[in-house]
């Protein structure tokens, strides 16, 4: 999936008001950046999935959470 | 007394005393000053510990504009919040249903936890950044309404002014000590609302006195005739009647189970109690019912009736006949708690007189009224 695509798949999830996918895919955008070394957008990405699994309840959220403390942006 | 004072006469004991005056029926300005002063400086009902009946379950409610999120913490206690972001003041839940995670606010999503705390503030220092040195989380909880849950009803003090729950109504819950046992929600079929077209003190003053039940419910009258009923008044606090003569429901030999260790004055005993302001409780040896008056307007009001029994084993057909029962009471009184409401247009009415011998429960309302009118700014 290049970035259009999951752009394109982040809104549709949107749409959808599908919190699982959601925070999938703002978690794969996190890893993209994170890997380029653009850690300002990976947190952006991952406050954005972190959200979602925090307000869903889901099996992530303390991963999330985890990530963000480690970048100090928690 | 002041002899312009419109509420001082309200005062006067009962065998001089004339009841409120029409403006506090009709008049919008009086209906604000009732809302602060009655509603929210004193324990309201603003709705039943059943609609949040599981630990996450949430449920918005607006309460005369007030916007009050019922829930149940995952602890399992019934806790009420101001629906208002910490933040922006968006509303925070719509709708009823269950907190999975954290309650998220729709505008930027600043997210809370079911106990309040402010769990998440997300970008606020920009994009990425969740944390702002002058944004001190642990004061931005939500803002917890006083609440207490009794006979099925959440109560609560909307502006916190008032003494606890356990304080106020200490004389109530010591009579009905007895009745203080797990109440078990008879389930869809067992509650109904009422839209009435009267200001909601009029659906109090109605239920409180036995005095009319002869003309406006002649088919309890055939058992349950007004000399087996007595008054129940205690200034400042409460007021209902009492029957000497309660008849159990029975359909084909079923009847509903008791509830446990009662004691002998109760086989035949039952008591109609409002606890003031807007909360109309009854009490049986076999159910209990409790109705939450949601004022709408001057004389717009939702009475939500819910019936309660001693178990959750109680049959459902005998549930549904008891429910059609109180409903059918209850629709009797309609005619009259709305007629009263146009009657109160009369500008010659002067808030009428009352029986000294059977309208002891209505004078000891209107005088809590005025009393609590009459004392704060």
């Amino acid at each position: 999936m290049n970035d259009a695509d999951l752009n394109t798949a982040i809104l549709c999830a949107h749409d959808l008001r599908d919190p699982a996918r959601l925070i999938g895919l703002y978690t794969n955008a996190a890893d993209r950046h994170e890997h380029t070394g653009d850690i300002d957008a990976a947190c952006f990405f991952l406050t954005q999935a972190y959200v979602f699994a925090l307000e869903a309840g889901d099996d992530r959220t303390d991963v999330l959470h985890q990530r963000l403390v480690n970048h100090r942006r928690a | 007394m002041n002899s312009h004072d419109p509420l001082g006469p309200v005062m006067q004991p009962i065998n001089r005393a004339r009841g409120l005056p029409n403006a506090h029926y009709i008049d919008q300005a009086v209906f604000d000053a009732e809302k602060r002063r009655l509603l929210f400086a004193n324990w309201a009902g603003i709705g039943f510990a059943h609609d949040v009946a599981e630990p996450s379950d949430a449920k918005p409610v607006d309460f005369l504009g007030m916007p009050l999120l019922i829930l149940r913490d995952r602890a399992g206690v019934v806790r009420v919040f101001q629906n208002t972001c910490r933040h922006r003041g968006m509303i925070l839940v719509d709708t009823p249903g269950k907190i999975r995670g954290a309650i998220r606010c729709p505008y930027h999503s600043w997210c809370y936890d079911l106990d309040g705390t402010l769990k998440s503030t997300p970008h606020v220092g920009g994009p990425g950044h969740n944390r702002h040195e002058d944004i001190d989380m642990s004061t931005l909880g939500l803002i917890e309404i006083a609440s207490y849950v009794w006979q099925g009803v959440v109560f609560a003090n909307i502006d916190g002014s008032a003494p606890p729950f356990t304080k106020v109504h200490a004389d109530l819950l010591t009579r009905w000590r007895e009745f203080d046992q797990p109440l078990h929600f008879g389930g869809e079929t067992s509650y109904f609302a009422l839209d009435v077209a009267t200001n909601w003190k009029l659906a109090v003053e109605n239920y409180c006195e036995s005095y009319h039940l002869p003309w406006i419910h002649p088919g309890l009258n055939t058992y349950s005739r007004l000399e087996d009923h007595y008054n129940i008044t205690a200034p400042g606090k409460f007021s209902g009647q009492g029957t000497l003569v309660y008849r159990q429901l029975c359909d084909d030999g079923k009847i509903f189970s008791d509830f446990a260790g009662l004691p002998d004055k109760w086989n035949e005993g039952a008591e109609y109690i409002a606890v003031y302001p807007n909360v109309l409780l009854g009490v049986q040896r076999d159910h209990t019912f409790a109705i939450v008056l949601e004022p709408k307007s001057c004389d717009q009001t939702v009475e939500h009736v819910a019936l309660f029994y001693a178990d959750d084993a109680a049959d459902n057909d005998l549930k549904d006949k008891n429910a059609d029962l109180w409903r059918g009471v209850f629709e009797e009184d309609l005619f009259v708690v709305e007629g009263m409401q146009r009657g109160r247009h009369g500008i010659k009415f002067d808030g009428g007189r009352f029986s000294p011998v059977m309208d002891g429960p209505t004078h000891n309302f209107h005088d809590w009224v005025a009393r609590q009118m009459a004392n704060r700014g």
